[in-house]
């Protein structure tokens, strides 16, 4: 068994709100709902539930999974929170494959319901926030992103505008996306990128995801059973990888490199494909500079050389090379315990993304970004690619 | 208790700057941690105290400040790789926007708190050769 025998057999969203309406479970419980009648299995046939750990509303309980199977009536031998930041949505597609693989389960639901705007439960105190960057007054992932495009600007230089051509893209198929947050579903002109309210310099408003509320969820299993209940249209994942604190045994690194650049090479060389297979790009996106620096550490330019690939290249739905399709986080807003990328990316290559539907269903590369570090870049990567069955 | 924050502020009494040093390997890291994170191991760590000098590695202006710091923005922070190789985060004082280059030499401003320890900041370092 390998993490090919296994497959993502649907996927369910809710739109994405500003500020939930509903309760955390009760959005759950509309996705459990979505996902059973889509596949047509029953609830008891579910016996592994895993839940990205990148929750602001369940942080605060060491039993959130353990709550969320008792709520749902849910009956599992694989019970398993997923903690990389992030990376958690593409990092439970492996764990669930590996329980499916290892026997623990044979049918996992993957839950990534969230309400961190309704109710945020995070406590970021006991790391080195508190002594080392609050009395700075250093904010966050922005401040964070400040001093990474700073250092990557110094280092090769970088054209803001090839930034901003990246946010309109991205906003462009959020206008596409009536899931996405309709706050965000209102277009934009690099101008409008290149003037956005400076919050962390060089980092702007359009640099910047919105947290937002929603959730989403996957059913998976084996091939072999998707296949014997006949479901159809069944999405495999062939190659991941993950890294959490690159180089985390050095001190002094280069801030404009990260663990992707091995995960990369580890995932595609899994999924025997070449960068330039990729036939579209979901990668995560909490600022824009961090998906440049994915083209880069990715392969598909060299170091220094993303902003000329940003200007080589049309990453619209209908362009070279589709680039979060659903409008990305940033565009669509960051719910639903990030996971929206990955779902993206199962929708396009089951051929289900109606007016942004990209023509080339290949594959697809889904990757993940966990938490922030101290002066570094970023502390968890993930690389994940699917094709269609 | 005495953690590593304590150890690090009380010699700030003194504007001396503390860094946490691997006998083993010889090399300087930030922030402190318990144990090396070169070798793994707490008895190959020992505290030493360095001059603070060192050149600005990469900066952002902050034109929305935390909460703690709303009101006072734009401020500055900066990341400064010091001369035993490691990247400390904090502000800078007396200098200006314009001024602020990556690359530039600075060195320590010990900003007095109430309690009798000094916050460690930077200036520019304008002797500096």
């Amino acid at each position: 068994m390998s993490l090919r025998d296994n497959a993502i057999v649907a996927y369910a969203e809710t739109k994405v709100m500003e500020k939930s309406d509903r309760d955390v479970f009760v959005l759950g419980g509309e996705i459990l709902e979505e996902l059973l009648d889509k596949t047509g299995i029953e609830k008891s046939e579910i016996d592994g539930l895993v839940l990205a750990g990148l929750t602001g509303t369940g942080a605060g309980n060491p039993f959130w999974a353990q709550t969320t199977a008792d709520v749902l009536g849910l009956d599992v031998g694989f019970c398993e929170q997923v903690h990389t930041g992030g990376c958690s949505a593409a990092g439970c597609v492996v764990r669930a494959a590996a329980a499916i693989d290892y026997g623990l389960c044979d049918v996992a639901l993957l839950l990534f319901a969230d309400t961190h705007v309704l109710e945020d439960k995070s406590d970021h105190s006991h790391t080195y926030r508190r002594e080392w960057t609050d009395p700075y007054g250093l904010m966050g992932p922005p401040g964070a992103f400040g001093l990474l495009s700073r250092a990557y600007e110094a280092k090769y230089g970088l054209d803001y505008r090839m930034l901003g051509k990246i946010a309109v893209t991205q906003r462009n198929h959020a206008l596409l996306n009536e899931n996405a947050c309709e706050k965000l579903r209102v277009p934009i002109t690099v101008d409008d990128y290149l003037n956005s309210r400076v919050i962390a310099d060089p980092i702007r408003l359009l640099d910047c995801v919105m947290r937002a509320d929603g959730a989403a969820g996957l059913i998976m299993m084996s091939r072999q059973r998707a296949k014997q209940k006949g479901l159809s249209k069944c999405i495999i994942p062939i190659g991941y990888a993950e890294r959490t604190n690159f180089k985390g045994g050095e001190n002094l690194v280069d801030v404009t490199k990260s663990g992707h650049e091995v995960c990369g090479r580890k995932a595609l060389g899994e999924a025997g494909l070449g960068i330039k297979d990729i036939a579209s790009f979901h990668p995560y996106d909490d600022f824009i500079i961090a998906i440049m620096l994915q083209f880069e550490a990715f392969g598909f330019c060299k170091a220094g050389e993303g902003v000329q690939f940003i200007r080589d290249h049309d990453f619209s739905f209908n362009g070279d090379l589709p680039l979060n399709t659903g409008g990305g986080q940033i565009s669509a807003g960051q719910a639903a315990c990030s996971s929206h990328n990955l779902i993206e990316a199962v929708r396009q290559l089951r051929g289900e993304a109606g007016k942004r539907q990209v023509k080339n269903t290949k594959n697809a590369l889904v990757t993940g970004i966990g938490w922030i570090n101290y002066g570094r870049n970023w502390g968890s990567s993930a690389a994940l690619v699917l094709i269609p069955e | 208790m005495q953690s590593n924050i304590s150890i690090f502020l009380n010699r700030t009494r003194q504007k001396k700057l503390l860094i946490q040093y691997c006998k083993k390997t010889g090399k300087y890291q930030h922030f402190p941690r318990p144990v090396s994170i070169f070798t793994g191991r707490r008895r190959d760590i020992e505290w030493r105290e360095v001059s603070g000098k060192g050149v600005v590695f990469s900066y952002t202006i902050a034109q929305r400040g935390t909460p703690a710091f709303r009101g006072i923005e734009p401020y500055a922070v900066v990341s400064v790789t010091l001369d035993v190789g490691v990247n400390f985060i904090a502000n800078i004082v007396h200098c200006t926007g314009a001024e602020l280059k990556v690359g530039m030499k600075v060195k320590p401003y010990w900003h007095p708190l109430d309690d009798g320890t000094h916050l460690l900041m930077f200036q520019p370092d304008r002797d500096g050769a």
